[in-house]
């Protein structure tokens, strides 16, 4: 039988790695990509906690999650390309304008 | 029936963990990014099995759909040179320690809940009627602010990705 742990250790593992990929991963786009998988996992949390509490409100804060990650999506994606475009590589390294 | 949901959960939860690991390990961009596709279409699957179908099905022609598309375009045309391997030292080191400790944490949490399994619900819960009625109805504001969202992020990536002000 499936309880709601099931999905909680599903969700808490994926968040976890991709925890360690955002931090680990040098590309800005597979940093960027590893930000979306925590979202989904996020999203799984939601959903699964609403379904528990027999409540669709899970389900539409899940729906406003996708709509903001899309938004988010468009943005990230158009200034990853013009990073790219100025500094010729997408190191994450190459980001230190304002480093200290 | 309730070994057969078992044990598609099983298999959609699988292939999301290979799909996340090979996004985070794989050196190869593309490859890293083909395993974030296999990922979003076992959370699709996921989604469905929580009885929210409809959005099982947003999530993949949305996520691993128009998202990844686009991602994937991105990488093959500007990002094609493969990666080396990654940064060695204090960070990795402190990344893995951060991220395997927040799991251990989250463990800990579901162990100390007494959560039990899911409760048996009427057949039209999670339908698209219902879940259309709550979105127009109760959460109207935020739904219109999203379109608004939606616009503005649009209206930004156009603006951010120009060559230049004329």
């Amino acid at each position: 039988m499936i309880s709601l742990g099931h999905y909680l250790v599903l969700a808490s593992f994926i968040f976890g790695i991709g925890a360690i990929g955002a931090l680990t991963r040098k590309s800005a786009i597979l940093v960027f990509l590893c930000i979306e998988l925590m979202l989904n996992s996020v999203n799984l949390v939601l959903l699964g906690l609403g379904f528990y509490m027999k409540s669709l409100d899970g389900a539409v804060f899940a729906f406003f999650v996708m709509a903001v990650s899309a938004a988010e999506a468009a943005v990230g994606v158009a200034i990853i390309v013009s990073f790219i475009r100025r500094r010729r590589t997408s190191s994450l390294d190459a980001a230190n304008l304002l480093k200290w | 029936m309730s070994t057969l949901l078992m044990v598609c959960f099983l298999v959609a939860a699988f292939t999301a963990f290979v799909g996340a690991l090979m996004l985070v390990f794989h050196s190869r961009p593309m490859a890293a990014a083909l395993g974030m596709v296999l990922s979003m279409t076992a959370f699709g699957v996921l989604y469905a099995m929580l009885h929210v179908p409809f959005l099982g099905l947003f999530q993949i022609i949305v996520y691993a759909g128009a998202v990844m598309v686009m991602v994937l375009f991105i990488i093959m045309s500007l990002d094609a040179k493969e990666e080396g391997p990654e940064v060695g030292g204090l960070q990795t080191f402190t990344a893995y320690v951060a991220g395997l400790g927040l799991i251990a944490f989250l463990m800990l949490t579901v162990r100390k809940s007494s959560l039990g399994v899911f409760p048996s619900v009427e057949k039209t819960f999670g339908s698209i009627k219902s879940f259309g009625h709550l979105l127009v109805g109760n959460y109207a504001v935020p739904f219109e602010l999203a379109s608004l969202l939606l616009v503005g992020a649009m209206v930004g990536a156009i603006v951010i990705s120009r060559r230049r002000w004329q």
